[in-house]
């Protein structure tokens, strides 16, 4: 049989279904718009998106939340892309964390 | 480095008007927040877009409700004409309740007597996010995604539900173009109920299939 | 939709859904692989996901079915009556008569 797939889960063991609802953070909606704008934009396709989540190491995928993979997968394939650069987008990340703030364009 | 967050999960209210949104400032800022920051920058530095194109389409996206699946269901049991364009072509169907139903394809799935039916996406998380808005935590958790296919009377025990062995439970995973709304069963003694009131009858769960709707909203 | 590629299964025809051993991006889960079903309806023809995911898009549309199998022809252990099934999108070229 062929290698399964991270996300290809139907019909493995698996916990009870965790019911708990939380609304979703101010910047998750918004990763999620910024998500929406770039396919409107033709920038990639929620195919490539899927594909690279896929292709995550698997124990990344398996400690992962469904709002990381998201971010997690937007930033490889832009990355692929060569739309932006690797080093600089951690440099970024790290500053903003550094910075504690979210003092950023909104 | 990655953006891991297992301890978070995220919902929407069955509210008519806007999703809830819980403000940035109740948790510390996480490495996905930073890292969704920094890339959002660097986009619009680049030109590849722009924040306000980034606001509008969260704005819109906050408009998208299960009510928008609820009127449709409401308006289903009140106009047999309409339930059948419903079941037909759902994502037509809905343009004249003026929803813009924005994926592929839409399909209604209709339970009946003898069947009651489930969405899952096993593969990641498909969902009519054009109609109702983006899933619940449930619906894109792993167990879920595991289990809806394997077990879906046990999921659905989780749930409160049960079914003698006489109605099929079929599960519909939503795995390829389509995307699945369940048009549930009227309930008994809603005769008297307006449309408005039918569609308060209807929950977020009811239009997946793992709830039934309210007996009476009151 | 489809302009180019028409169904070449009837609804009601007996499938199987073939293990194309394909790696790489493909929307076949492994729990339904080699396993038998109906054809219950024809989607239409849309783009194949295993060439999109590599950004080759515009291709020729494929068919794609709703395919029902059930419930106990997929898990040894499953618990619920025989007739509980379960449907799932299969695109033409995952499928074979049965």
């Amino acid at each position: 049989m062929t290698e399964r797939l991270n996300s290809d889960i139907g019909g493995l063991p698996a916990g009870e279904v965790p019911r708990e609802e939380i609304p979703q953070l101010f910047w998750e909606k918004h990763m999620i718009a910024m998500f929406n704008v770039l396919r409107a934009e033709g920038v990639f396709n929620l195919d490539e998106l899927r594909r690279i989540v896929e292709t995550a190491p698997p124990e990344q995928y398996k400690r992962s939340s469904f709002y990381g993979r998201r971010i997690d997968g937007m930033a490889e394939l832009l990355i692929e892309k060569k739309i932006i650069n690797r080093d600089e987008l951690t440099a970024r990340t790290e500053d903003i964390l550094r910075e504690g703030t979210r003092d950023h364009v909104r | 480095m990655n953006s891991d967050d297992p301890d978070h999960d995220h919902h929407h209210d069955h509210a008519h008007s806007r999703h809830p949104t819980r403000e940035d400032d109740d948790v510390a800022l996480s490495y996905g927040e930073a890292k969704f920051l920094a890339l959002k920058s660097m986009l619009i530095e680049k030109g590849v877009l722009t924040a306000d194109q980034i606001r509008r389409r969260h704005e819109i996206n906050d408009l998208l409700t299960p009510h928008q699946g609820a009127r449709m269901v409401a308006k289903a049991w009140v106009d047999p004409a309409f339930k059948a364009r419903m079941l037909k072509d759902a994502k037509t169907a809905a343009i004249e309740l003026g929803i813009e139903v924005t994926e592929a394809e839409l399909m209604a799935i209709e339970n009946t007597p003898t069947c009651h039916n489930i969405i899952v996406c096993t593969l990641c998380s498909c969902y009519p996010r054009s109609l109702l808005g983006e899933p619940p935590p449930w619906y894109i958790s792993k167990a879920y995604r595991s289990r809806a296919v394997r077990e879906p009377r046990k999921v659905l025990r989780e749930f409160g539900l049960s079914f003698p062995d006489t109605v099929e439970v079929r599960v519909h995973d939503s795995n390829a173009d389509l995307r699945y709304v369940v048009l549930p069963m009227r309930p008994h003694g809603t005769d008297a109920l307006s449309e408005t009131e039918l569609a308060d009858l209807v929950s977020r769960d009811c239009l997946v299939g793992t709830a039934l709707p309210a007996q009476d909203a009151s | 939709m489809s302009v180019n590629a028409s169904p070449t299964f009837a609804p009601g025809a007996r499938v199987r859904i073939i293990d194309l051993k394909k790696q790489g991006h493909v929307r076949t889960p492994i729990y339904v692989r080699e396993k038998v079903g109906t054809i219950d309806y024809f989607c239409g023809a849309f783009e194949n996901p295993e060439d999109r995911a590599y950004g080759r898009v515009g291709g020729a549309r494929i068919p794609l079915y709703r395919v029902r199998l059930m419930q106990r022809d997929l898990w040894p252990d499953y618990e619920g009556p025989d007739n509980d099934s379960l449907v799932l999108e299969i695109y033409d070229h995952w499928l074979q008569p049965a």
